[in-house]
């Protein structure tokens, strides 16, 4: 078997008591689209941080194929691994196009010098730069509007900037934090096309998601985190039937959930009672 | 406003008739009942109006003009007529409010502008009056944005528009330089006529910008861009030839243009990379004392002559590493914490220099003699004679430091449309966003401040030159300060911005001489109001105009604006 372009090897994140993840592991083969859900609090996005070098995880490594990854994320975007943010994080002040320069910078050779002088090579490199960013935001379907400034862009097409702007790092690996929030079907639609067509172009793709129908019908493989761990991984298929992962997402069939709520109600009597005790030895408790 | 828009608006139109007449009276009334103390108020303000009663000039004369265009605008078919008018309306409030404060303070009390000994001089009631009937008025007739021409223009004929164009800048800088007179005691009412000029020139300016003319020309050499450019740098070759070429305007000018330098600078660091510098002049002065020591001056430490490009480059590096320095702390501190660190430098600059540590300063005898430059036998404080035309003192420095500024700007745009200048402001707009994008961002911003010092170190060392002495009073927190207002003032991270603000900020206290004792708090309420009422600067950089007029003038919030402008451009 091939090296996984992108594989974390048991990835743990602690934030002084709090175990946001614990033993992680995700592999990510060539030209494939990975999914990642889990219930709010999961850790998807804390994840995607230790991926991209925002967080180093306390345990583990991340290897970009074959090579472990620095903890700093300028350096893991040089290396080939780009990433969108969960609320959108655009440069708000400046044009369409300038956002998708920046994210040239990494693949562009101009130091301080030529920036002043302005050299031969200088043009030729920003000439480069500029087409190849046109080029970016017609394939993410934003032709016509390169000179508006980002912040007077529609809450769509920001996302769709923000994959553009992420996409010309030229990435081997493209890290998506919920791209179609807050998008009408058709927008979700768009983007789930996108994405396919992102993967044609050899980009592997890792996804977060809510909208278990979209995740469902664009993944190759599926992998769910609850409470910080793991919980399956697999096709999508077998996700989806997997008992834990509607447990998890739906809650449990109604009997059994009836009989939680019993045992629910009766541990909150429990604790009452035990609190009223606490609460009268506690004056000793001090004391001591 | 929008209740004052709707009671003025039935009477808007003949409002604004009558607040333009008022104007024009205005202009030919009287202001001042008695001679003041330090002689008449210029322009036959005084009563001594009457020998020559249409002589009208200086403010009279501005005030006129105004009241003329206001009819002008009201009459005519022009774009945007509410905000035209509204616009000189305030310019003609603006100047008789001035002069009026003037007068009434020189006059010792209300008299002076009202009745007194049975002379009555109601010039300036009467303009008051006037500029808030326009202002009303104009308000009344409805809030529009500024016009948008769209006349295209052939080559030649762009060309000679900006050629006009730029001659009447030329004419306007010459006018707005020498508005007053030469500040002192000869001339008690410099600072007053300069400021009644201001308001009359900001007034025409918007109201010029409201009818398009201005948008329309700054699209047009924008698109003329190299050509804009060389007839700008000519222009500003020729002020000597206008009636501002006497030393003593040479001198301001060439001052301005040393602090203009400098505040373009310290554009990059604050406008570019959004790192707060309050310390910014030391490095000017570090630049300064590395030249005044190199120049061969008899209190100079250092006992080699260097030649003046080689000084003025090792003052320059000498500065920059000074900036790496100080801005290496940016790795781990940001925003205000960096502010306070780069607070705490210029103090320690300021300090060291004062107490001679290091001993290359002098303390507080400073270093005086440092020589004059010199080219090809020619000193550069010497008057100069081109032909048969005697040039004053001062112009070769003059034109060396319009060079500098020149060269200080192409640095400035270069680095702003570049990969570098991308960086940096992306880092100013969203740095973990921008770590995310692969921009080392440490690196950056102390690059930032590593250029913006080593600019400030040139400009210091021409400044030894031209000043003779080098003393660290010239770098104290105050001219921090007050380059940062100029940078803030201007527009952050505008070019013609930080020039604009850097003049304003460095003609004023020159023009305000007498009154020194009020002329930081002068100086403080200009600033507050224009913070208040335009946050953006006076000439906003494209990006930051976006970021902090979040509404337009009048309340318009940016997507509206946004909107209205692709349907007119549909339609």
């Amino acid at each position: 078997m091939s090296t996984p372009v992108l594989e974390a090897r048991d990835v743990s994140m602690v934030f002084g008591g709090l175990k946001a993840l614990q033993n992680v592991s995700l592999k990510l083969d060539e030209g494939k689209v990975v999914g990642l859900i889990g219930p709010n609090g999961a850790g998807k996005t804390t994840f995607f941080n230790c991926l991209t070098g925002l967080y180093t995880p306390t345990t583990g490594s991340v290897l970009l194929k074959g090579d472990v990854l620095p903890g700093d994320p300028a350096k893991v975007t040089t290396a080939g691994v780009a990433r969108t943010f969960q609320n959108i994080r655009l440069f708000p002040s400046m044009t369409v196009l300038e956002n998708v320069m920046v994210g040239r910078h990494v693949r562009m050779k101009q130091g301080p010098l030529a920036s002043i002088f302005h050299g031969p090579g200088y043009r030729k490199g920003e000439r480069a730069a500029r087409e190849r960013s046109s080029e970016l935001l017609e394939f993410v379907n934003l032709p016509g509007i390169e000179d508006e400034l980002a912040r007077n862009l529609p809450y769509g097409d920001q996302r769709r900037l923000e994959i553009a702007r992420a996409l010309a790092t030229d990435p081997a690996v493209l890290l998506l934090d919920e791209p179609t929030a807050g998008m009408n079907p058709q927008e979700t639609e768009a983007t789930r096309r996108l994405i396919l067509a992102i993967r044609e172009t050899g980009v592997s793709v890792v996804v977060i998601e809510h909208d278990i129908k979209f995740i469902f019908s664009l993944c190759d493989s599926v992998s769910v985190l609850v409470q910080g761990q793991l919980l399956v991984e697999g096709s999508p298929e077998v996700v989806r039937r997997d008992p834990r992962v509607i447990e998890a997402y739906l809650g449990k069939p109604p009997d059994e959930v009836e009989a939680e709520v019993a045992a629910m109600v009766e541990e909150t009597q429990h604790t009452k009672a035990a609190e009223t005790t606490t609460e009268t030895t506690k004056p000793e408790g001090e004391q001591a | 406003m929008s209740k004052i828009a709707n009671t003025v608006k039935p009477f808007a139109r003949p409002l604004a008739i009558v607040g333009g007449v008022l104007l024009i009276v205005a202009a030919l009334l009287p202001w001042v009942t008695f001679a003041l103390n330090s002689g008449n108020y210029p322009d036959r303000a005084t009563l001594q109006y009457f020998d020559a009663p249409f002589q009208v000039t200086g403010f009279r004369w501005h005030m006129l003009l105004l009241g003329v265009l206001v009819l002008v605008a009201v009459f005519a078919p022009i774009p945007s007529k509410a905000r035209v008018i509204r616009s000189l309306g305030w310019g003609g409030l603006a100047v008789a409010l001035i002069n009026s404060i003037f007068i009434t303070t020189e006059g010792g009390g209300l008299g002076a502008i009202t009745a007194s000994d049975g002379n009555v001089a109601f010039g300036g009631i009467v303009g008051i009056v006037a500029g808030l009937a326009v202002i009303f008025a104009g308000t009344g007739l409805g809030i529009e944005l500024p016009a948008k021409w769209n006349i295209k223009l052939a080559r030649p004929w762009a060309y000679l528009v900006l050629v006009v164009t730029f001659a009447a800048v030329l004419f306007a800088v010459a006018q707005t330089l020498t508005a007053g007179g030469q500040g002192g005691p000869a001339n008690p009412y410099a600072g007053g006529l300069f400021l009644s000029f201001l308001g009359f020139a900001a007034g025409l300016l918007t109201a010029l910008n409201g009818f398009g003319l201005i948008g329309w020309i700054s699209e047009l050499s924008e698109k003329h861009r190299a050509f804009s450019v060389v007839v700008l740098l000519a222009c500003a070759l020729l002020l000597p030839f206008t009636n501002a070429g006497s030393e003593y305007w040479m001198t301001v000018a060439a001052n301005i243009g040393i602090y203009a330098a400098t505040a373009i600078g310290l554009n990059i660091v604050v406008g570019l990379a959004g790192l707060l510098d309050l310390g910014y002049v030391a490095f000017m002065g570090i630049g300064a004392v590395v030249a005044a020591n190199l120049s061969g001056a008899a209190a100079s430490k250092v006992g080699i002559d260097l030649p003046f490009p080689i000084a003025a480059i090792i003052a320059a590096i000498i500065a920059g590493i000074f900036g790496a320095v100080v801005g290496s702390p940016t790795l781990r501190v940001r925003g205000d914490y960096l502010a306070i660190v780069t607070l705490a430098f210029g103090e320690i600059f300021t300090r060291s220099a004062q107490n001679n540590i290091g001993g290359l300063t002098n303390g507080a005898n400073a270093i005086p003699g440092v020589p004059p430059l010199n080219l090809f036998g020619k000193e550069f404080n010497e008057t100069l004679s081109i032909g048969s035309v005697e040039l004053p003192a001062g112009v070769l420095y003059y034109v060396l430091i319009v060079l500098l500024v020149a060269g200080v700007m192409a640095i400035f745009a270069n680095l702003k449309f570049s990969r570098i200048g991308r960086a940096w402001i992306a880092i100013r707009e969203d740095e973990d966003a921008a770590r995310a994008m692969g921009i080392k961002t440490g690196k950056a911003k102390i690059l930032a401040f590593l250029v913006g010092a080593t600019l400030a170190g040139l400009a210091g060392a021409v400044f030894a030159h031209k000043n003779g002495t080098v003393s660290y009073e010239s770098f104290k927190f105050l001219e921090s300060v007050t380059l940062l207002a100029a940078v803030i003032l201007g527009g952050m991270g505008s070019i013609p911005g930080a020039v604009l603000g850097a003049s304003l900020l460095f003609v004023l206290p020159e023009k305000l001489r007498e009154f020194s004792d009020y002329r930081l708090m002068i100086f403080g309420l200009a600033l507050v109001l224009i913070m208040r009422f335009r946050p953006q600067g006076l000439v906003p950089d494209r990006h930051r105009r976006a970021e902090l007029a979040g509404e337009d003038v009048g309340g318009v919030p940016v997507d509206e604006v946004h909107e209205h402008d692709t349907k007119g451009a549909t339609a």
